[in-house]
């Protein structure tokens, strides 16, 4: 299977039925309680929840998915640590940061992002935001389809070396990425421009 | 006077950015309805020369244009019109598809130029004659090879273009794809311009071919005298279609 941002967006449930726009306004309105009063956690972390379990996601999946963006979260919070009553402030940012992530999470798994960016167009979000929005969404998949390749090309002719030349390969392989990327972004303009785009 | 042919290409030469010549005068003629394989080996300049055909290169085109669609030069006011007349198919399909849903992807074209309210219409048409009806809320990225291609195809053809410009259209399908692809391009009477290294594609579908090396046309003819001149086809990177060998007058 090939690699997908939203896995789950297109499964059925009673949250995934429900109109995307609501489910964007609903969102951002958690979002905005979550960051602007912490008595919201309690009730905030109990919609979430309830709505996870309604929507038929894998729970292991939802955590997983946390797990991997959670570091963001937590570089920001350690530099909390350094001041008086550290802790507590500490504590809060990393609850906020993880409700939060878990919204956004539960909103891209059941709502296919296609509809989410017509939403946003009906909403008069700037287009080009909304077009640079749907290019990222659409050639994700394929930039991490190609530096997985690369990744294997390269092991395959690894065979030995410590973490340093391990770091250096990477170097490389990140290096040829962008190169890539940017010459396919060429192409893809070369393909709008073909069919019309002015 | 005789009808101005569908393409005319007079004396077309091209630098690339670093000064390396790719195309050093290339001239020919395509008639209206005429279906013509473009071959040559790798680096010969087809995909080059076929980026030309609708005025992606040279960017931006040239105060003396060489490239003429319909009788009109490819120049910058002509643009919109020509790009909409000459329908270009990319190798890489995902270069190609760019839309987050099949059915934006097919709708980018006729979008663009304006058709809003036939829409929904155009691309369940374009979607039929490939093959993929209801294919419309599909993510380009969880289709096969086959299908990309395809959906690439239906983008072009609901612009209606009057000449299809085709750069390696089999490549990476799978035997299934070829055959569904090449049944496909046989229905669609438009004129036709083929690059590929898919030799029996073009005995298949080609009336004439036009051989291409280091950035000149070598040679120009029917498709049956042109591929099966053994001498000629290994000069320059190629090989005579086993279809041809096996077609011997017993």
């Amino acid at each position: 299977m090939a690699f997908s941002l939203d896995p789950h967006s297109r499964i059925d449930s009673p949250v995934h039925r429900i109109p995307a726009a609501a489910k964007l306004i609903a969102a951002l309105g958690i979002l905005v309680a979550t960051v602007s009063t912490p008595r919201a956690f309690v009730p905030v972390a109990c919609v979430l929840l309830a709505t996870a379990a309604l929507s038929r996601i894998p729970p292991l999946f939802l955590l997983r998915r946390l797990i991997i963006l959670e570091p963001l979260a937590l570089g920001v919070a350690i530099l909390a640590l350094f001041q008086p009553d550290g802790g507590r402030i500490f504590a809060r940012i990393v609850v906020r940061a993880t409700l939060c992530l878990l919204t956004v999470i539960l909103l891209s798994n059941t709502t296919p992002f296609a509809e989410l960016l017509r939403v946003f167009r009906r909403a008069r979000v700037p287009a080009l935001l909304v077009t640079t929005l749907a290019l990222m969404y659409r050639y994700l998949a394929v930039l991490v389809e190609e530096s997985e390749r690369m990744r294997r090309a390269r092991a395959c002719r690894t065979f030995s070396g410590g973490s340093g030349r391990a770091w250096k390969s990477l170097a490389a392989v990140v290096g040829r990425l962008f190169v890539r990327a940017t010459e396919r972004a060429d192409r893809i303009h070369a393909a709008m421009c073909a069919r019309g785009w002015k | 006077m005789s009808p101005a042919a569908a393409i005319e290409v007079r004396g077309l030469r091209y630098r690339y950015p670093d000064g390396a010549e790719a195309l050093s005068g290339i001239s020919f003629n395509i008639a209206e309805g005429e279906c013509v394989g473009l071959i040559g080996p790798n680096g010969a300049g087809k995909s080059t020369l076929l980026l030309h055909l609708n005025g992606i290169l040279p960017d931006p085109p040239p105060p003396e244009p060489s490239v003429f669609v319909f009788g009109r030069p490819v120049t910058e006011e002509n643009l919109p019109d020509i790009r909409r007349e000459v329908g270009l198919l990319f190798q890489d399909a995902d270069d190609q598809l760019f839309c987050p849903t099949v059915y934006e992807d097919v709708a980018f074209g006729p979008q663009q130029f304006g058709d809003d309210l036939a829409l929904p219409r155009t691309v369940a048409t374009a979607l039929g004659l490939v093959g993929l009806g209801g294919f419309e809320k599909r993510a380009p990225h969880h289709l096969s090879g086959g299908e990309k291609r395809r959906v690439c195809l239906a983008g072009i053809l609901a612009c209606a273009p009057r000449v299809l410009v085709l750069d390696e259209p089999t490549s990476d399908l799978d035997p299934r794809g070829k055959r569904e692809l090449k049944a496909l391009l046989r229905d669609i009477p438009t004129t036709k311009i083929i690059a590929t290294h898919d030799l029996e594609l073009v005995v298949e579908l080609c009336s004439r071919a036009i051989l291409l090396d280091g950035g000149s046309v070598v040679a120009d003819g029917p498709t049956g005298a042109l591929l099966g001149d053994e001498e000629l086809m290994l000069a320059h990177g190629l090989e005579r279609p086993h279809i041809l060998q096996h077609r011997h007058p017993h």
